[in-house]
């Protein structure tokens, strides 16, 4: 995206998935990890979640997914995994290497 | 004869027949085919933007299930200091991802470029560290190659905007090549250490604001990043629709860098590892959106159909067909989204 | 030779960026008696105009279009040696700034390299250069036109006080002024009451010289 910021929420609510109020996050990190152009990396992602590459925009069913699978929402009362912790299960779950995580590993003796 | 209601380049608004629409669209896919010598767009791709154009919603959103994701290019710094809201980086970060939406964002520094950087990089980190403890999205560290800064007097090359007007072509393209290896050296520096506090990619906006060395130096970068630390991802973001030759012969795995338009940019970013191509085609003020628009999706189009990485097109103040006014009208952007998306089949913005 | 011919040797030697050939020529036209001002004009203005557009369409680059505005100005220098009226060799001179606070200058180099090709004496008065130093020099150069770029919407105000300097100072019609740089328009321009906007090097040397037949 471009300037200046307040363009965000204009290209979010016409053209965007909404990051992890959907599967945007999950969407992208196939993009930087493995260079897929958008169609592949939504059926990448959507058959590691067990959906159709359609629901992964839809932030009602990616809301329960991502709490089955716990991947982190955007707000989540119930000692739900946050940050580093939800990107663990995310790395997992698509069968990717994340930096941070990795990281937090070396970091922990985890 | 109805008007519809749409903006110039500058932003401002104006109301245009069909007629005028529509011949503006067709002069706008012309011009880029003429420049990039790319195919035009298909007639029904014309009506396609003349439909968008003229929808009545003051906003437009794209068909259900071909949204795209999005990056940003100092996106984590708008807030702390573009508006001036007292907000420390990694809080920014969390607010874009929880509030706004955003599928990733970019951590960047007020002074945006990676020879500044290097110097405060320890910084800097801290602040990666912790937004990678906190955040679920992916987070970039973004700056400019930003090769003018290497000349004198705030660098150690000879200053080839100076040379050149003297037409000292031989020593200005010498000193070009010189800041070449300063800046890939720094580029690469600061992405190993973004890269040791966690980021998940680097985004290197605006490759070629310097001219087509500035452009190579960020190809050069890419490559050694991508060697030594294969985890990173790559964003390689370009500044204009063609790479300004300022040197002139440079060349990158044997082909001429400057001039070259965004579908052959982006052979070069694949070629050097980057991950995700930022293409970029300007706003020309003086002529309608609807020039622009078309324009801008006939260049995109003709990208997307060659590349085989993701592409986020710059789509903002001045750039993707959006006018070029600071508080961009939301109209315009998202007509300039949709067309990009269902047309120019772009994978991100 | 005629006439057609020579200007098209002329315009050709430009777009060749053949400095030999362009000198060469220039001698030729004035061997024949030609008249020096439409070679220019007709010859190596439009050679210079071609190469200024392939350079916005990223045909020619910088190196290249430097080296035509040489060979260009070398050609100039010897159709001038044929004006008895010494100060008929310049249409009019300008003072070229980038605004304070701004060291973009890219752009300002071409378009400066360009508009000094059409017999315009151009003063280059750098970068980052404040409205009073703008002002004190056009007015030690006797300018005709006073251009400034700003490539920031930061900077872009400056361009603003330089109008509203000239005004306060009642020297605002002793002046033509014109702006350029990216985030620049022709709404900016009407904006502030500037006289011109360029989009490009191309376009400047055009409202330049549009603004230096007004003021002359």
């Amino acid at each position: 995206m471009g300037d200046p910021f307040s363009l965000e929420v204009a290209h979010t609510l016409s053209s965007c998935m909404s990051g992890i109020r959907t599967a945007g996050d999950l969407v992208l990190r196939m993009q930087l990890a493995k260079s897929m152009r958008i169609d592949e990396a939504k059926k990448y992602v959507a058959e590691k979640l067990g959906v159709e590459p359609i629901d992964l925009s839809d932030s009602d069913r990616m809301f329960e997914i991502r709490k089955k699978l716990n991947l982190g929402r955007p707000f989540d009362l119930n000692r739900a995994p946050r940050g580093i912790e939800a990107k663990i299960n995310i790395a997992r779950v698509l069968g990717i290497t994340i930096n941070s995580v990795e990281l937090f590993k070396e970091k922990t003796g985890f | 004869m109805d008007k519809y209601f749409t903006r110039m380049g500058d932003g401002s608004g104006v109301y245009m027949s069909a007629e005028e629409i529509k011949e503006d669209i067709l002069q706008g896919v012309k011009d880029a085919a003429d420049r990039g010598k790319i195919p035009e767009l298909t007639a029904e791709e014309m009506d396609y933007i003349f439909e968008i154009v003229t929808m009545p919603g003051n906003i437009v959103g794209v068909e259900r299930g071909r949204e795209v994701v999005n990056t940003s290019d100092s996106g984590s710094c708008k807030m702390t200091y573009h508006a001036n809201i007292a907000m420390e980086r990694s809080t920014s970060v969390l607010v874009s991802e929880k509030v706004l939406g955003a599928d990733s964002v970019d951590i960047g520094n007020m002074d945006y470029s990676y020879k500044a950087v290097k110097q405060i990089v320890h910084n800097e980190t801290p602040v990666m560290e912790l937004a990678q403890l906190n955040t679920v999205m992916p987070v970039l560290y973004g700056s400019m190659p930003n090769l003018g800064l290497y000349t004198k007097p705030d660098g150690p090359v000879d200053n080839w905007s100076e040379l050149l007007p003297m037409a000292k072509i031989d020593e200005a393209r010498a000193a070009q090549e010189e800041a070449v290896e300063h800046a890939v050296r720094d580029m690469v520096f600061v992405a190993g250490e973004m890269y040791a506090a966690g980021a998940d990619g680097i985004n290197l906006d605006t490759c070629g604001a310097s001219g087509d060395a500035d452009y190579l130096a960020s190809l050069l970068a890419t490559e050694k990043i991508k060697e030594k630390y294969p985890n990173l991802g790559v964003e390689f973001g370009a500044a204009g629709e063609f790479v300004l030759g300022m040197h002139g012969k440079l060349e990158y795995e044997g082909t001429r860098i400057a001039g070259l338009y965004p579908h052959k940019q982006v052979k070069l970013a694949e070629k050097a590892g980057a991950n995700i191509f930022g293409p970029v085609v300007n706003t020309n003020t003086s002529k309608s959106f609807p020039w622009n628009l078309a324009r801008t999706v006939t260049f995109i189009k003709a990208c997307s159909e060659v590349a085989e990485i993701p592409l986020h097109i710059n789509v903002g103040m001045g750039v993707g067909g959006v006018p070029m006014t600071e508080i961009p009208p939301v109209d315009a952007v998202t007509r300039a989204d949709k067309a990009l998306i269902e047309i120019g089949k772009a994978d991100g913005l | 030779m005629s006439l057609e011919t020579i200007l098209n040797e002329a315009k050709q030697s430009i777009l060749d960026i053949d400095q030999e050939k362009a000198t060469a020529i220039a001698q030729q036209a004035l061997d024949e008696g030609l008249d020096p001002v439409k070679v220019l004009t007709d010859g190596y203005s439009v050679g210079i105009r071609e190469i200024g557009e392939l350079f916005s369409r990223g045909e020619v680059f910088l190196p290249e279009m430097i080296l035509a505005s040489e060979a260009m100005k070398a050609a100039v220098e010897i159709l001038n040696s044929a004006l008895e009226d010494k100060a008929s060799k310049t249409v009019g001179k300008m003072v070229f700034a980038t605004v304070e606070g701004d060291v973009h200058d890219i752009g300002k180099g071409i378009a400066l390299a360009l508009i000094q090709t059409q017999g315009v004496e151009v003063i280059d008065l750098g970068r980052d250069v404040p409205v009073e130093k703008i002002i004190e020099e056009a007015e030690k150069h006797g300018a005709n036109v006073i251009g400034t770029s700003a490539l920031l919407t930061t900077t872009m105000p400056n361009q603003e006080k330089l109008e509203a300097e000239l005004r306060k100072r009642g020297m605002r019609e002793k002046y033509k002024t014109i702006i350029g740089g990216a985030p620049c328009t022709q709404r900016w321009a009407d904006k502030i009451g500037a006289d011109a906007y360029a989009e490009d090097a191309a376009e400047g040397v055009t409202k330049v010289l549009e603004l230096l037949s007004l003021s002359t």
